[in-house]
Formats: structure tokens, sequence, C-alpha cells
């Protein structure tokens, strides 16, 4: 596995600078957070990557995820309080599960294991974002194949949780708790805004959320837009990814069919 | 779904509750004076940039405080609305060239330590939960922690008391605290449009018809995301037959 892991080196060598350009200009912490799980499927041999963040009052919430399955596994730990993801936050310490199948895992986490299954995961490499004695969040790698991650490639995603843990909290920042506190809801509430606009933009444009959301992030890219900042003009009706678009049909004296009022 | 904590803080409120009203943020804060260790609680509504309607203040202090702000447009409140993040001063003495209009008249009015959660979700944003010391010191994580879901349960409040839910029967915030799911804000950002409404409406709507429906508000969501259910406008008369 040496040409995988000189490669996966080389490769992490440059992802670490796409990272660190992502954190000088024009800081955008949901870019950097999505970009990181775009990266780690890339560079990790894995299917799919979820990020997990920790709100101020202790729940996991959410945060990134590189499909639409990973988001699943995700959410189903957040909303059944049960899954390896939760156990490294509690923890502090990884949870890697080759097989999920495994007898072991199964007796862990029946709920999991059943919903891991379903939508076609059979390893999970749950790693902490640590800081100190701080555990503010988790990222996970999710495998199709029930094999684990070759050593180099767990120490290159190891890293990778490390760049991404200094990312969210800033490297000066790091020894106030004022400060952590106040950046970790920040981004939690960045969180919230972008979704707010996903379903704005999904209404507007007769497409599901999360169509909306790879809109989103094209043009921002596109555009060398913020990701937070584009969803604020989103939802202010001000951004132009909704110019060009026809104007959604005025609400008529009429009721649509099959109308049902709030 | 909702939290152990989150629970515990709603119990806090619940037998801070005065009187047979609705409960109210003013309950939330005579809870934050009883339960976080600090001297004084407000909460100021903020319906746009600096407009301070103070809403409930537990004693004299915190309404000055509140007063100051809004007059010197300086302060943790005022920060924190502006750019919604909590702002957390354990020792007011630090900020005198921060804020060189507010912090001497607070210091001289008794405060030394203020800290102050904004009241939002996402582009939401109602107000801010102030919190105060009569001497320097932080809060505790665990304090922080409780007071997020002190800020948490006040937006609601407001949010629910627009809507005239808060002072139904059984009335319990929980149903929607702990539904910060991701489908929650997209149905609010689709229903906004679907109404032509700000977000801030859309989202009392949609905790409007999951109360009327008894059904969780993560499940309407689910239905407007999918697109089982839709909001629509109410019908306006029409103008002729």
């Amino acid at each position: 596995m040496t040409d995988m892991a000189a490669n996966v080196g080389e490769r992490l060598a440059q992802t670490f600078v796409e990272l660190a350009d992502t954190l000088v200009a024009g800081y955008d912490l949901m870019e950097f957070l999505q970009t990181l799980t775009d990266r780690c499927v890339e560079l990790l041999e894995v299917d799919a990557a979820g990020l997990l963040l920790a709100d101020s009052r202790g729940s996991l919430q959410l945060v990134a995820a590189s499909t639409e399955q990973a988001r699943i596994a995700e959410l189903f730990q957040i909303q059944n309080d049960e899954g390896p993801c939760l156990d490294c936050y509690r923890t502090g310490q990884a949870v890697i599960i080759s097989d999920i199948r495994a007898a072991g895992a199964t007796a862990r986490w029946p709920r999991f294991a059943a919903a891991a299954q379903e939508v076609g995961f059979a390893g999970v490499h749950a790693i902490p974002m640590r800081l100190r004695d701080q555990v503010i969040g988790t990222l996970n790698l999710f495998r199709t194949a029930p094999d684990g991650l070759d050593p180099a490639v767990a120490r290159a995603a190891r890293a990778l949780v490390d760049v991404a843990t200094i990312g969210i909290l800033q490297e000066r920042a790091v020894h106030q708790q004022e400060l952590v506190a106040t950046q970790l809801q920040v981004a939690l509430n960045s969180r919230v805004m972008i979704e707010q606009a996903k379903g704005i933009l999904a209404e507007r444009l007769s497409t599901t959320p999360d169509e909306a959301f790879v809109l989103l992030r094209r043009y921002a890219r596109n555009h060398n837009h913020p990701l937070t900042q584009l969803a604020g003009d989103v939802i202010r009706g001000t951004a132009a990814i909704v110019s060009g678009i026809p104007a959604p049909a005025r609400p008529g004296r009429r009721r649509k069919p099959g109308g049902s009022g709030g | 779904m909702a939290s152990g904590r989150t629970v515990r803080v709603w119990e806090w409120i619940a037998a801070a509750h005065e009187g047979d009203g609705p409960v109210s943020v003013a309950a939330v804060c005579r809870a934050a004076v009883r339960m976080l260790g600090v001297d004084g609680a407000s909460v100021t509504a903020m319906s746009g940039m600096m407009a301070g309607e103070p809403l409930c203040a537990s004693d004299e202090l915190s309404a000055q405080l509140d007063d100051l702000q809004f007059t010197t447009g300086e302060g943790a409140g005022p920060e924190d609305f502006r750019f919604g993040s909590p702002v957390l001063i354990p020792d007011l003495e630090s900020c005198g060239a921060r804020w060189p209009g507010f912090v001497p008249g607070a210091i001289a009015a008794g405060a030394r330590a203020i800290f102050a959660l904004p009241l939002q979700a996402g582009a939401i944003r109602v107000g801010v939960l102030s919190l105060y010391r009569a001497t320097p010191g932080s809060l505790s994580p665990a304090e922080l922690t409780d007071a997020t879901v002190l800020a948490d349960i006040a937006l609601q409040l407001v949010l629910d008391a627009t809507a005239g839910i808060s002072g139904q029967p059984d009335y319990r915030p929980l149903a929607g605290l702990s539904d910060s799911r991701a489908e929650v804000y997209q149905a609010t950002g689709m229903i906004s449009v679907q109404l032509e409404v700000t977000l801030e409406e859309a989202l009392v709507r949609l905790r409007a018809h999951a109360f009327a429906t008894s059904a969780p508000v993560a499940d309407v969501a689910a239905s407007v995301v999918s697109r089982q259910l839709r909001f629509d406008p109410d019908p306006e008369p029409a103008p002729y037959a």
C-alpha cells in the first residue's frame, strides 16, 4: 500500500493548502467544512463523510455531509441517540468499525446497524474533534466495503480532523472559553441560515432542498462568494442566483387545490 | 426528543412562572436569576437594527442597563444583535475602550459582568437575553449551556406568543425545541415563499400548525419538505362574487 500512502500524502498536502486558503481569505466555516467532507471522500478511500458539531447545549448537530446517505446515517444517530459517532463524541475516543454486521456492532448499536446497512454502509470510522480535554464534534467516515482503513489513511484522516478543529476554533481563540462557545454558536447558526436558504430556493425553483444546496454551492464557488453570505442574500432576496429564473407565480385570489393552510 | 437539560430548564421556567397568564419571557428572566448565579436578567426585543424594546427585566438595574445600551447603541446586547453571536464579558472594566459610552454608566450603576445571548434561529433574530453580575466573573460552561437553553426557550415563547399558542393549556415549547433538524429550517424557508412572509412569520405559522394539529414540528416540517403539505395564503375576500 506504499504507493497509495505516497499518493495520499501528496494529495493531503494539496488539501492542506486548499483548506488553509479557505481559512485566510473570506473565511466561511460552512464552506470549509463542506470542502473538508468532500476531500475526505476523495483522499481517504471512503465512500462518504459527515461532520457533527456539538452545540452549546451539548447536543450534536449535523453540519456537513458529503452524500445523502451520510446525512441519513448521521441524522439517524442524532434522532435515535445511538451510534458510533455519538459514542465517539461522548468518550473522546475514535470508534472504528470494520463491519457493522459483526455481532459486536449489532449488539452495541442494534438500530444504527440496521439503518447503516439500509443505506449501504458497512464500515464506520468516527474520529473525535478534540482540543485538549474538550470534544467539539466528530468527523465520520463511511465505507460500503467491510474492511478497515489503511493505517496511513487513518493517520491522514486524523490530520484532517485536526485541521478542521483548528479551522473551527481558530488558533488564537482556543484558550478563551468565551470565544470557543461563541464561535461554535455562530457556526451552528450559519448552518441554520443555509437550511433556510435551501428551503427558499427549493420552493422558488421547485426542486428538493438537496438540489438547492448543490446549486448554492456551485454558485458560491463560481462567484467566489462565501456560502453563508450567499445564504443571507438568498434570504434577503438579493442573491443573483434567483435572478434570471422566473419569479414564482404570485399567489392569486384562488386557493390552490389540495391547499392546506397553517 | 427534548434533552434532559432542556426539560430541566423548562421546569425552572415553569416554577418561576407567576399568575394565570401564559408563560412569558418574564419567567425566563426570573429563572435565569434564580438558577444561573446572575444578579439580573432581561429580554429585549429587537425587531430591527437597534430597535430596542424591553420585554421584561428582572430588576431595576437590568432595565437601566437595557436603557443605557439602547441610548448609547453600545454594549453586549446591541453587539450581539448586530453580529448574531453571544457576547460574553466577564469583566466590564476590560471593555472601556470598546464601549466608551456604555461601560462607565454600567459600572456606575453596579454591573461588572454582562452576557448577551441572541434569541435567534438562522436569519431569524427576535431579540437578546441579557444577564449581568454585580461582580466580575465568567459563566461556568454549565451555566453558559443553561443560559443558551433559556435563550432558546425565550425565542420560542416570543414566537409562540405571536401566534397566541403560548397561552393554551398544556403549552410546552419543548415539542419544537429539540427539533433543530434541518427540515424544520428548510420548511421555514419554503413556507416563507409560499406565504410571501418573513422567515420569522413562516416559523410562527409552522409551529402554530403543529400545535393546532397536535403533531410534532418535525413531522409537519417533513410534510412540507416532501410537498405533502403546502401553506397557502388565507383566501382574501373576493372583490365581487
